[in-house]
């Protein structure tokens, strides 16, 4: 097998080396305090909540899973809303490798769909590894839509069209959270926006081997994010479907999907896999793989051209799941 | 990015922040980036829209700091820092930052960079560059040719952004020499459309060349009028810019007559004022080939087969405007008047008449000789030909008893210099 990595959009290899001092590379567990402070972080987290006074903005403690902390929901819905009635809810899950990030963290993106659509976005804040490994993530993600989908009145959301996303760990969380929504019985989503999703543990795909080294969340994050969650058990037998996703078995009766990835990035092969079995399961689902994409490329670097195909692909999508 | 910039901005010193769009911008060029990229990545890093203007090639990119391609046929505000793509070129690539007395060292490193990468990126595709449809030989030639039918014509006229449904419309075929026939929409700004000469001079694709029609007419004024006139008239980037086809002939003018009182017009680089005379939206609208070029009369659409043969016509009246060939570059078909009844007395690479050749055995003798019996020949006075070419008024008088015994015929008299003028023309016309 060939180890010559897909080239970087030649924009995005251009933002990649602006932007290289602020991003884990090949993060290591000892880096983890330091990259929370780091400025990357933070970066991602500053701009207008409001985006210019469009949204009125709320951070709400809610009860988290039994006998675990409140969690904070940051609530972002339309001042003037277009039409009444009940909104479709976008209910966010921050990226950040699932070691660092809050609930702003990514948040400006399901913010500009909220924007197009005149939706609300519940964006989640969960307990960070390796403080708090598998279940407590996931966990905090799933207290967070029970009480979004049984408050939603409480806020102008309509309870049967929520639509959840979420990028990187964000999009690993929620694609967890469609397994663990439907085992449970618990509230449907009517979509699930899986955005470079970080899926599985073992980090042992071609990709993951190519881009080793290479871009964001190389394969050294990525083994060091997925061991603050699972710790010994990551890359092993016993690994729970609710953790890594590409482990479920049974990917059947799951909300339509939307998936999107970069082909220069270690989670592309896991996410095109993840694709193929959704449509194997008998399922609804929308795969782009972005040419030349690194990780997370369309939130770091917006304006290059293959960004905005990307953001407007999201948008098109959602605006077709809501019928809008 | 924009973001992104703000950031590398307020983290780091200039410096630092210009290390960066270095590195941005070399990172661009490696991949063999586009030039909406490149553009973009402009726009980006310096927070405002940015555009990429190059009139020869026929680009024109405008992106918005968020990333989004949107052209605007706006004019550039001159205050706008600026870059251009070849070193004292003219600006071709604009930071849309209005007010900004001093461009920030980030802003100029932004544009210097940008415009190195925008230059290699040009030179690899010019040869792709995008054809308007004002290129197209094929419509081009359709509305020229009087065999054509005539809704061919009408179509490929519509193609070509000529409206033959409005009444008022006209344009104007040119030849150049050597080159491929082309149609020029002529503007009707202010103007009327033909009507008498003066109606023709206002239908003039270029505008405002007032002061270089003065200076190339023989019926010139003083030789005074004619220096001031060239004077502040933005100079030769008048010519490069493609709109003047009178600004073409002042530089030739220059060119031959060894006018070295001023040097910096010959050097042909346009200054500032160049560049703002070009944004006066004239670029646009009429680009006059380079080298010699004949200009058809002002037509309605349907007219436009009619306007070729006076193009092609006009162009055997056009010189190189050379020592050896002094005279215009560029000729109006509507100047030539009963002139141009000799274009059909005298086939090209027929045998040239006596007078003809007498000019050529003259013209063996002096380098100057050409130059100077052109100089007589197309001003109102002896005084303002001498100072045209830059010689003393009793020089030419030695120069011109000199000349008249190699001719056989006085150039002083009134009946001389129309003699002088019509062998001058007719030599023109002989050549193959």
């Amino acid at each position: 097998m060939t180890m010559i990595p897909p080239p970087f959009d030649p924009e995005l290899a251009a933002a990649l080396e602006a932007l290289k001092d602020m991003l884990p590379q090949q993060l290591t567990m000892d880096d983890i305090a330091v990259m929370r402070q780091g400025p990357g972080i933070q970066l991602l987290a500053q701009f207008d909540l409001t985006m210019d006074g469009f949204f009125e903005v709320e951070d709400r403690l809610v009860p988290g899973p039994e006998g675990a902390p409140e969690i904070s929901l940051l609530i972002c819905r339309p001042a003037a809303p277009a039409r009444p009635g009940p909104l479709p809810v976008i209910y966010h899950v921050h990226g950040g490798g699932m070691i660092v990030g809050t609930n702003r963290v990514g948040v400006d993106g399901p913010l500009a769909w909220a924007r197009e659509l005149g939706a609300v976005v519940v964006s989640v804040e969960y307990r960070l590894a390796p403080e708090h490994p598998h279940p407590a993530p996931v966990e905090d993600v799933y207290a967070g839509l029970l009480w979004t989908a049984e408050h939603a009145d409480e806020f102008g959301g309509d309870p049967e069209r929520i639509v959840i996303a979420g990028a990187s760990a964000g999009g690993g969380l929620t694609a967890a959270l469609a397994l663990l929504t439907r085992d449970r019985k618990g509230p449907r989503p009517i979509g699930q926006v899986l955005l470079c999703p970080m899926l599985d543990d073992r980090n042992d795909t071609p990709s993951a081997h190519q881009m080793a080294g290479r871009g964001v969340w190389d394969r050294t994050a990525n083994e060091t994010g997925w061991t603050a969650l699972l710790g010994e058990l990551r890359g092993g037998p016993d690994v729970s479907e609710y953790a890594a996703p590409a482990r479920a078995e049974d990917l059947s009766g799951l909300p339509p999907a939307f998936l999107d990835v970069g082909s220069a990035e270690t989670f592309r092969d896991e996410v095109v896999a993840y694709a193929s079995r959704l449509w194997q399961a008998g399922g609804v689902a929308e795969l782009h793989v972005w040419p030349g994409g690194f990780h997370g490329f369309d939130g770091l670097a917006p304006q290059a051209a293959v960004s905005r195909e990307c953001r407007e692909a999201h948008v098109r999508w959602l605006r077709r799941l809501l019928g809008e | 990015m924009k973001e992104l910039a703000g950031r590398l901005t307020a983290l780091d010193p200039d410096a630092g922040a210009a290390v960066r769009v270095i590195a941005y911008f070399d990172t661009l060029a490696e991949s063999r980036a586009g030039l909406e990229a490149l553009v973009r990545g402009a726009a980006v890093l310096a927070g405002c829209p940015a555009r990429l203007v190059d009139v020869e090639r026929r680009v024109h990119v405008r992106v918005e700091p968020d990333g989004r391609r949107q052209d605007s046929d706006g004019p550039p505000a001159p205050d706008w820092p600026s870059a251009a793509l070849v070193p004292d070129g003219v600006p071709a690539l604009w930071l849309e930052r209005a007010g900004a007395a001093e461009p920030s060292v980030v802003d100029a490193v932004i544009l210097e960079r940008a415009a190195g990468a925008l230059r290699v990126v040009l030179d690899r595709t010019r040869g792709r560059a995008p054809l308007s449809p004002a290129d197209d030989p094929a419509l081009v030639e359709t509305v020229l040719d009087a065999t054509a039918a005539e809704g061919a014509r009408l179509h490929a006229a519509r193609r070509l952004g000529l409206d033959p449904d409005d009444p008022t419309s006209r344009a104007r075929a040119v030849a150049p020499l050597g080159g491929r026939p082309r149609v020029l929409r002529v503007r009707r700004e202010g103007r009327p459309a033909d009507g008498g000469s003066r109606g023709r001079r206002g239908g003039r694709p270029a505008e405002g060349t007032s002061l270089g029609r003065r200076d190339g007419r023989p019926d010139d004024g003083t030789a005074g009028d004619r220096r001031d006139g060239r004077a502040d008239d933005g100079t030769a980037g008048d010519r490069r810019d493609g709109w003047s086809g009178d600004g073409a002939s002042r530089d030739r003018r220059d060119g031959w007559s060894g006018d070295g009182a001023s040097p910096h017009r010959r050097g042909g680089r346009p200054g500032q004022g160049a560049s703002r005379d070009r944004w006066d939206g004239r670029a646009a609208e009429a680009e006059l080939p380079r080298g010699r070029v004949g200009v058809g009369p002002a037509v309605p659409v349907l007219g436009l087969p009619g306007s070729w043969d006076g193009a092609r016509i006009a162009l055997r009246f056009t010189a190189e405007g050379s020592a050896r060939d002094p005279g215009e570059p560029v000729v109006y078909a509507d100047d030539l008047g009963g002139i141009a009844l000799l274009a059909e007395l005298i086939a090209p690479g027929a045998e040239p008449p006596p007078d003809v050749r007498d000019l050529e055995r003259a013209a063996a003798d002096s380098p100057w000789m050409l130059a100077t019996l052109h100089a007589v020949a197309s001003t109102a006075s002896l005084r303002a030909a001498a100072t045209g070419i830059n010689v003393h008024h009793s020089t030419l008088q030695d120069r011109l008893t000199h000349a008249e015994a190699l001719l056989g015929w006085p150039v002083r008299t009134p009946q001389g210099r129309l003699r002088l003028h019509l062998a001058l023309t007719m030599r023109h016309l002989a050549r193959g």
